[in-house]
């Protein structure tokens, strides 16, 4: 199809798909006018149930815990495809950008900018533990807390340099986290079977509702979701900036 | 308000396919599959939401709160939003890949798998 | 007791391939290649043992586990279910052996990602085995998004060639859409039934007449669906990504991939809105066998009109998806039998077929059937293995294809169909001859090695597989290794296996009854009453004089297949085939494979679907 016929065959479909969407929103209930008895309940048990006060995380990671592992497993998939993606072909190699004046050395970051780096990463940090443990109590959890924490190593990127960064990346300490925070979730699913139970049944004590450790299992998935998080948002990271950092084709562009 | 509310959804996931279908650019093209998919996001949101309803997080609630939201089409938005994630990185990266072996950005110029 | 010691195996089956995957993923750094391997093919292996035991322990009794331990209490459902049938257990003990027989072939076929493909695999593995067992809407979602991300990674696998690439993103982009198509509609049988439970939705519509939300939401569903199931015209994204995906790859995608989308209109179909009021089962039937003729006839055409043999097989593979919908979109416990039947048989031969050519193209460095005519020397094994697997697609007796033929035919006749079984004919003739014709052209040396066709055939890549295998190659015709050679010949002896085994077609309509009744499938998961009476399949019309004629029939279709790949490679036919080209070019510049021409079929699609489920459901 030219661009002028594709554009006059979707104006026609689109408007199509217009009248049937509208058709379908047409269908539901006035905006804000009722919420399901099945959320209604859930807001008002889950709180007795699992001693948690965010009841989204007792969803995600309790009553329809599943879907969570599953969802963990679509962001390891898709960092460990783009690692695929993106890994350096037979005609590429990996050699960090040549130094066209040797005699002078690469200036050391400001002492302002190294500071401020320091400075903001320790913070992201500390707020990316903070959202990870709190996920019970508090809207957060090892999803956010996790893509948090792999923002602190963009910041040091951005206070350095990648050869600082490419130096003392730990490739293996990454993968490793991203694998151990993608098994740890199977692993406590299965340690309900361990106990004669049902796959990710609560196998621990439920604790005291406010306190950080309180919701049963739900603090120790979120621990793995934030290891997987984190070293699969600092996987991508590294991976994207090698491409434009590092990688070169081996003899000039194709 | 319903139909405000509720235009939204489809004015979001139409224009993202219009942006997809014209678009010239791969990374303008993914950024324009998120904006479709951000429809989806608050298509949930939106079914879930209560008129005066609080955040279902019950944690320093006024004295009568009255009605929380929905928290279980919430769930079901954060595991959209990490789907959602996932395909644009995996399309950017894809599209960095493209530009580095077919030399272009253009979806209408790439023709490697042409009848 | 002994029920409970046989649940245990439904969580078990994704927990093993995805704490595999997750080991994989995370410690390839520190693993062998050689470990790498061994553990990916014994964790898929296990999968497959895992789910095959399923499908025994779930005949006649489907399994029920809810997840954390949340049963439905004062009938409302609160967690997430697993629904096991045999059926739903045999799908994914399929995805099993094809993930096996793709990791063993990849043995020595490439690793240049460092085993991370292998983690690929097996995520791709757990969730289409989630996806063939779940009681949940959008734990359904959620698989689906879960096996298009992995598919989506490794179709970009040969991420050097702007091929594979434009695969990639043409597939990404449009099962994305597809995805959020799926989710909306979820949102919106939320909105109206308060469940994601299939059982629950569906009895939370039983009895009652659809309006626009039920439509819509149904249109929306199945649209979503049918993208991934390839069905016209929300396929011209398949033959890019079947195209272009490594070898083992298309194994997986052709084998289960795509029959996973045909899988979930069904199952949504049977659990959700089947018990709506005013008479919509005939109605539906007409929509799906109008969708599933189309994608039959355009798949074989197009099938013919390719050189390019891996596009030629994304073709057959397209043209096999719109029988299975005849088949399951005849919506009575016979049609789903004998697509199930065929899903099987077919996949295994398809698989052979995408490995054999692939041995080809390690061997030859080329897919193009002109260019490798008459190369086929020293790959005897590779040529028997193709032209038993293209046999085998044209239903060749005793292999379990045959079965699902008869079966089909015979669902057919029973609603009053019996022109059915010429449409189904006629797609499998084209289809197996043009994979025929390639053998012939590649083996025999028949045929021109030019193409008498003026602008057929996209670009032939050779060095695209090749190149990232990590090893350095000396000398093109070293000994095929036998981890290449032998899983295509075990899939297509399983498929004959299979085949011998007497009463596989009871069971397959006992399993297909079990999946599409709705009533004992909500009593089953919502507990409405104890223990849900295994539902009788109707008796199958087997007697040996229909088993004969059946025979017959499938020996014709093998003639008639073989007399197309003759006549295609016939010098003196030139002229009828530069005809039949001419009427078909329209046909073929519609595969652009511009992203952009893709989405707007899917649109045009949508509305088109929701005009016909307006019409058979309101």
């Amino acid at each position: 199809m030219s661009r002028r016929a594709r554009l006059m065959f979707f104006a026609v479909a689109a408007a199509a798909l217009a009248v049937t969407l509208g058709v379908g929103l047409a269908g539901l209930p006035s905006f804000g006018s009722q919420v399901s008895a099945y959320a209604r309940m859930l807001n008002e048990v889950s709180g007795r149930q699992r001693h948690v006060t965010d009841v989204v995380s007792a969803i995600t990671f309790d009553y329809r815990g599943i879907d969570t592992l599953f969802e963990e497993f679509i962001l390891l998939g898709a960092v460990t495809g783009i690692s695929v993606l993106l890994r350096p072909l037979s005609d590429e190699t990996r050699q960090l950008p040549e130094d066209k004046a040797p005699d002078r050395g690469i200036p050391p970051p400001s002492p302002a900018v190294w500071l401020l780096a320091v400075f903001l990463s320790s913070l992201l940090v500390l707020t990316g533990l903070e959202t990870v443990t709190h996920g019970t109590l508090t809207p957060g959890g090892g999803f956010q807390g996790g893509v948090i924490l792999a923002s602190a190593l963009y910041v040091v990127y951005l206070g350095t340099n990648y050869r600082t960064v490419e130096r003392y990346q730990p490739d293996a300490l990454l993968e490793s986290s991203d694998g151990v925070g993608a098994f740890g979730y199977v692993f406590i699913g299965l340690l309900g079977l361990m106990a004669g139970d049902v796959f990710l049944t609560n196998v621990v004590g439920l604790g005291v509702t406010g306190n950080p450790i309180s919701g049963g299992i739900i603090p120790l998935l979120n621990l793995t979701v934030g290891l997987e998080v984190a070293g699969g948002f600092a996987i991508l990271a590294s991976e994207f900036l090698d491409q434009t950092a590092v990688i070169r084709t081996k003899t000039g562009p194709r | 308000m319903s139909v405000l509310a509720y235009g939204v959804v489809a004015w979001l996931f139409l224009v993202g396919i219009y942006g997809v279908v014209t678009s010239r650019n791969l990374i303008h093209l993914v950024v324009c599959v998120s904006v479709a998919q951000s429809a989806t996001d608050v298509l949930l949101l939106e079914i879930g939401y209560r008129n005066g309803g609080h955040a279902p997080v019950f944690v320093d609630l006024p004295a009568h709160p009255g009605p929380a939201v929905d928290a279980v089409m919430q769930a079901l938005a954060l595991t959209d939003v990490v789907v959602g994630a996932a395909v644009t990185a995996l399309l950017m990266a894809l599209a960095v890949q493209v530009h580095k072996r077919a030399g272009t950005l253009d979806p209408d110029e790439l023709r490697a798998t042409r009848e | 007791m002994g029920l409970v010691s046989t649940s245990v195996l439904l969580p078990i089956s994704v927990a093993v391939p995805l704490g595999g995957a997750a080991l994989l993923a995370g410690f390839s750094w520190l693993l062998p290649r050689r470990a790498r391997d061994l553990i990916a093919i014994a964790v898929a292996l296990a999968t497959t043992a895992l789910t095959l035991s399923l499908v025994a322990a779930s005949a006649g009794h489907p399994m029920i586990y809810w997840f954390s331990g949340w049963r439905p209490s004062a009938g409302m459902v609160i967690g997430i279910d697993y629904a096991a049938g045999p059926l739903g257990a045999g799908m994914a003990s399929l995805a099993g052996v094809l993930a096996s027989a793709a990791l063993v072939y990849s043995w020595r076929y490439f690793d240049s990602a460092r085993g991370r493909h292998h983690a690929l695999v097996l995520i791709f593995l757990a969730a289409s085995v989630d996806f063939c067992l779940t009681g949940d809407l959008f734990n359904l979602f959620v698989a689906f998004e879960l096996v298009a991300v992995t598919a989506f990674a490794l179709t970009g696998y040969n991420a050097g060639h702007p091929g594979p690439l434009q695969g990639a993103i043409n597939f990404a982009v449009t099962n994305s859409l597809g995805g959020m198509t799926v989710l909306m509609g979820v949102g919106f049988l939320y909105a109206r039934t308060g469940s994601l439970n299939l059982a629950q939705i569906g009895q939370a519509l039983a009895g009652r007449h659809a309006d626009g939300l039920v439509v819509v939401a149904f249109a929306l569903l199945t649209g979503g669906f049918l993208v991934k199931a390839a069905v016209v015209p929300f396929h011209f994204w398949l033959p890019d990504a079947y195209g272009s995906a490594p070898t083992p790859v298309c194994v997986l995608f052709a084998g289960v991939m795509s029959e996973l989308g045909l899988f979930a209109v069904i199952r949504v179909w049977d659990t959700v809105f089947s018990g709506l009021a005013g008479g919509v089962g005939p109605r539906m039937r007409a929509v799906l066998l109008g969708f599933g003729i189309l994608t039959a006839v355009v798949g074989a055409v197009m099938a013919l009109a390719q050189t390019h043999l891996k596009r030629m097989l994304a073709f057959v593979t397209m043209s096999h998806l719109g029988i299975y919908l005849i088949g399951a979109g005849l919506l009575t416990p016979l049609g789903l039998a004998g697509a199930s039947l065929l899903v099987i048989g077919d996949g295994l031969a398809k698989s052979a077929l995408f490995l054999g050519v692939g041995v080809v193209q390690h061997q030859r460095a080329s897919v193009s059937e002109l260019k490798l005519r008459g190369q086929g020397r020293g790959l005897a094994v590779t040529g028997v293995t193709i032209v038993l697997g293209a046999l085998v697609l044209a239903d060749l007796p005793p292999f379990v294809s045959s079965a699902g033929h008869a079966l089909l035919v015979d669902a057919a006749d029973e609603v009053g169909l019996p022109w059915m079984e010429l449409v189904i004919a006629l797609s499998v003739i084209l289809s197996s001859g043009a994979v025929l014709r390639a053998a012939g052209r590649i083996w025999l040396g028949w045929g021109a090695s030019e193409s008498s066709r003026p602008d057929t055939g996209t670009a032939d890549d050779p060095g695209e597989e090749n190149e990232d295998d990590g090893r350095p190659r000396s000398g093109r015709r070293e000994r095929v290794p036998l981890t290449m050679v032998l899983p295509p010949l075990a899939l297509l002896a399983i498929g004959l296996g299979l085949g011998l085994t007497s009463g596989i077609e009871e069971h397959a309509v006992a399993a297909a009854a079990a999946f599409s009744d709705r009533t004992s499938y909500a009593a089953g998961v919502l507990g409405t009453h104890g223990s849900p009476i295994p539902p009788r399949g109707p008796a199958v019309p087997a007697s040996p004089e229909l088993s004969a004629g059946g025979v017959l029939t499938d020996l014709g279709q093998v003639l008639a297949a073989l007399g197309v790949a003759a006549l295609a490679l016939n010098p003196r036919a030139a002229g009828l085939r530069r005809a039949l080209a001419a009427g078909t070019g329209w046909l073929r510049r519609l595969h652009s494979g511009l992203v952009g021409d893709q989405v707007t079929w899917l649109v045009a699609g949508l509305a088109l679907l929701a005009a016909l489920g307006e019409a058979a459901l309101h």
